[in-house]
């Protein structure tokens, strides 16, 4: 296995593939395992309050961690997440299928109409929402003027208003993979249940469903993973009322100056992220074994 | 995001800059400056340099806590000659040694200053810090919403009719000081006793919060979605602009004040240039050019003498005696700020 990782990297055959070969195990060293492992080594050291840390073992920063106050803010980070990924699920099934439906021809024209919002910043995007949803914004002006409502109608700084942000920044890494499962969908499975007598829901239980698994599970992780992470989204659109695990790490960073605690605060933010990924290799293992079957 | 584009145009040009004076035979001396950024008009810069012909190489932060972080990991080969902490951030570089005393044999200019922003706590006699600029954190009231007959102070915002409509700055000094004052401790207090009697006040005030922001405080008020609360000086005259029955508080209990400072770091390289470019910022003509451009509100009394008069005469830049009555300045709380930021958690997570 080592060898086959490393060989590559000395074929003087191919010195353009070696070379972009280093440059990327370099990258991935220098930038990404390095850092990693210095805020592992931090987590595990002393505060000090003069030189930032102490070099002596301790595991103190770890148990910290499961203080309620701690499992009460992941708690809510994660419950933020999986609604906004539960959501953008029953929002992107049916509008993934429904673009895969549509003739050939006009599927790469509304896949790139889902693409062109990307092209904007989404901290931008997220700003422009903060605009639609204020009290004197664009969509409380239009009820009032409707005559629907005589008072605003409180929209942002809710919970309501972070999981819109997360829904509207994340829905298209939630459609990508679906819809590239609903294109391989094939119609002779459908007209076969069809054929044996199976009505359209049973089809779609038993068909449609496990076919696109590996499409819903892969949009899901997509949109969970992020959530977690999109701290500014709550920070801008619900206020900062809320506090996520995002913000721990930064206020004991940066005002706390606890650098061990933030340390050992992301190193479990990590972890948790791992283990989540372990699942979704598993399932889709398990997916892949059914659907063979 | 606009800042740190602007912040990086300006290093591309700075080191354009470089490039070009490095043509000229005669080797240049060179000022490090380490300012808050957006904080410095570049005229201000030209114009020391024509004067003296030190160039100044303008680096930028957006926090206290970063450039303090950068101050004390920084060796001394490429230490800055000249930094601008606020208020607490004085005292506590002061206290770890990481400051140089202001030699002010060397500022002919020194008795410009308000002397009410002088000899404060965080730096008696400013042995190492001379005044750049200042503010204070008071309250907003929008009487376009609310009527602002009788509010006057830090308590009001108990008041159950702002229900949902109270700001927050996201800062967890600033939060504390108001439940400290109106509990009658010390914003600067560091009795943990005091901190946690502050915290059970603020819970009762947060069902009152709408939001807590950090970013533009004034933005909530404008967007419609509060109508009393905290908010900065400077924010404040910014917000008129638009919303002009936006009123500025001094609330009786106390309003914040923060002054930011220059200061000389220990491992500064040009002492002499950092001395020169203090005393030139003190001429009346550069702190009013300064105060106009930056917003803000000058320590340099002849310099206000040449401002706008509606700006000079404007109470939320400037307040009168009796305004700052109770007021305070900000101070380093060492050790305590866990016991704030473990209680600010609280607060937050709504335990």
């Amino acid at each position: 296995m080592l060898t086959r990782l490393f060989k590559p990297l000395f074929d003087l055959k191919a010195p353009f593939r070696s070379g972009v070969l280093w440059l990327i195990w370099g990258w991935l060293i220098l930038l990404v395992l390095l850092p990693n492992l210095l805020v592992i080594g931090v987590s595990f050291l002393e505060r000090d309050p003069q030189d930032f840390i102490r070099f002596s073992v301790t595991l103190d920063n770890y148990r910290r961690l499961f203080d309620p106050l701690y499992l009460g803010v992941f708690l809510r980070s994660l419950h933020m997440a999986v609604l906004a990924t539960v959501l953008c699920l029953l929002i992107g099934y049916p509008f993934a299928w429904g673009v895969s439906r549509v003739t050939p021809r006009w599927r790469p024209l509304l896949m790139f109409l889902l693409i062109v919002p990307f092209w904007t910043n989404s901290l931008v995007r997220t700003y422009a929402i903060k605009v639609l949803l204020a009290g004197n914004g664009l969509i409380n002006s239009f009820l009032i003027d409707v005559g629907l409502i005589s008072q605003p109608v409180q929209l942002l700084y809710t919970e309501g208003a972070v999981i819109i942000g997360l829904i509207y920044v994340l829905l298209p890494f939630m459609i990508l993979p679906l819809y590239s499962v609903f294109e391989q969908l094939r119609e002779d499975l459908l007209a076969a249940s069809a054929d044996l007598g199976a009505s359209r829901w049973r089809t779609f239980r038993h068909v449609v469903i496990p076919m696109t698994m590996p499409g819903v599970i892969a949009g899901c992780l997509l949109v969970l993973l992020p959530a977690m992470g999109m701290f500014y989204i709550a920070d801008v659109l619900g206020g900062s009322r809320v506090l996520l695990v995002g913000n721990v790490i930064k206020s004991q960073f940066l005002d706390a100056r606890d650098w061990p605690f933030g340390a050992a605060a992301s190193v479990l933010l990590t972890v948790a992220m791992a283990l989540l990924l372990l699942a979704y290799w598993q399932s889709v293992r398990r997916v892949r074994q059914q659907v063979a079957l | 995001m606009i800042r740190s584009a602007k912040g990086l145009l300006g290093a591309l040009l700075l080191g354009a800059a470089v490039a070009l004076a490095g043509c000229s035979k005669e080797p240049e001396q060179v000022l490090y400056l380490y300012n808050w950024s957006e904080y410095m008009p570049q005229e201000v810069l030209d114009a020391f340099r024509e004067e003296t012909g030190i160039r100044v190489a303008y680096t930028t932060y957006d926090s206290n806590e970063a450039m303090y972080a950068r101050l004390r990991l920084l060796d001394d080969s490429n230490a800055y000659d000249l930094a601008v902490p606020s208020t607490y951030y004085v005292n506590k570089m002061r206290n770890e040694g990481l400051l140089q005393p202001v030699d002010k044999q060397k500022l002919t200019r020194f008795a410009n200053l308000d002397p009410q922003l002088l000899d404060q706590g965080f730096d008696p006699q400013n042995q190492y810090s001379v005044p750049y600029l200042w503010g204070s954190t008071g309250m907003a009231v929008n009487g376009a919403a609310v009527s602002t007959d009788g509010v006057t102070k830090w308590a009001d915002l108990w008041d159950p009719k702002y229900k949902g409509r109270v700001l927050l700055t996201n800062d967890v000094r600033e939060v504390f000081h108001i439940g400290l004052r109106v509990l009658g401790y010390s914003g600067n207090s560091t009795s943990e006793e005091e901190i946690a009697a502050a915290y059970e006040k603020l819970r009762e005030l947060m069902p009152s919060v709408r939001a807590f922001n950090s970013d533009a405080p004034r933005m909530p008020y404008l967007e419609g979605e509060a109508d009393i609360g905290l908010i900065w000086n400077g924010e404040a005259v910014m917000a008129q602009e638009e919303l002009p029955e936006l009123a500025y508080v001094y609330p009786e209990e106390g309003a914040v004040i923060w002054v930011d400072n220059f200061v000389i770091p220990k491992n500064a390289r040009n002492v002499e240039a950092a001395h020169k470019f203090i005393d030139f910022v003190l001429q009346p003509e550069v702190a009013a050019q300064i105060s106009e451009e930056i917003g803000y509100a000058t320590p340099n009394l002849p310099a206000r003498e040449l401002l706008p008069p509606e700006v000079r005469e404007n109470r939320t830049s400037y307040p009168t005696e009796d305004d700052l009555e109770n007021a305070e300045f900000q101070s380093d709380v060492g050790e305590a700020l866990l016991v704030y930021e473990r209680y600010w958690e609280l607060l937050k997570a709504g335990h």
